[in-house]
């Protein structure tokens, strides 16, 4: 058997270990996905493959219903899958961190759907919580001690 | 093509020799975000579960669980690219010749 190759200057993904299942991080540190799959640029399947062509690259993270699909087999509709591209991820390491803002895609799109029509239209719903008044704070802080 | 479709798969060459139990992606600047390149697949003889990397390092704790899954997945080996030969549904087919390579992480 070969050996393994030396080439420090390179960083080596194993998809299952560093990839599958890991947190995703949006550029605010908010957790936003996990990553369930991974979507490869297209390889020739079903053909054989010409000497020399080149590797798939990594296209996409993918986030979606997988529970399902793992425990009974097969693969979620492709619809149901986000992709968040591999261009956006600025970092992998224990989790995966993404260069952008997640209300800017579409992986908590369910959360703001709540967020406005149904959190927004209970009352109070639509402003932060209320600070509390100097006094009452100071006051508590007396009445602790 | 999503990963879940390789990972699994029987892999042939020509005769059958495991299972797709990863895929090893190579950046080739420590910068993330740049192409992650397929650069081969560990095969696993014996298993089709994930090994949990415990045959690609040097971890040995908690030895109970460390020594079930080395069994488990004794004799895994990483194939580079340039060796397959046929990408199918659930099945990989390796070129005539192709190179067994340590599936140790460098």
């Amino acid at each position: 058997m070969t050996n393994a190759p030396t080439d420090h200057g390179s960083r080596w993904l194993d998809a299952q270990l560093h990839l599958l299942d890991r947190q995703v991080l949006d550029a605010a540190g908010v957790p936003v996905a996990v990553v369930d799959d991974l979507e490869l640029s297209d390889v020739l399947t079903g053909e054989d493959l010409p000497v020399g062509t080149p590797p798939p690259v990594i296209t996409a993270l993918l986030s979606g219903p997988v529970l399902g699909t793992r425990i009974f087999g097969g693969r979620p509709p492709q619809s149901r899958l986000h992709r968040t591209p591999w261009a956006l991820v600025s970092e992998v390491g224990v989790v995966i961190s993404l260069a952008i803002r997640g209300e800017t895609t579409d992986l908590t799109w369910t959360e703001r759907w709540v967020r406005d029509h149904i959190i927004g239209r209970l009352p109070g719903g639509r402003h932060d919580p209320e600070r509390k008044k100097r006094g009452d704070s100071a006051t508590s802080k007396r009445g602790d001690s | 093509m999503i990963i879940t479709d390789l990972l699994g798969a029987r892999v042939f060459g020509p005769d059958f020799v495991g299972f797709v139990t990863d895929a090893r992606f190579r950046l080739y600047t420590s910068s993330t975000g740049r192409p992650a390149r397929l650069y081969g697949i560990v095969v696993s003889p014996h298993a089709r579960s994930s090994s949990l990397g415990y045959e690609r390092s040097d971890v040995r704790s908690p030895w109970p669980i460390a020594a079930l899954v080395r069994s488990r997945h004794r004799g895994s080996f990483l194939v580079r690219w340039e060796d397959i030969e046929r990408v199918d549904v659930r099945r990989v087919n390796l070129r005539p010749g192709f190179t067994r390579v340590s599936s140790q992480l460098p």
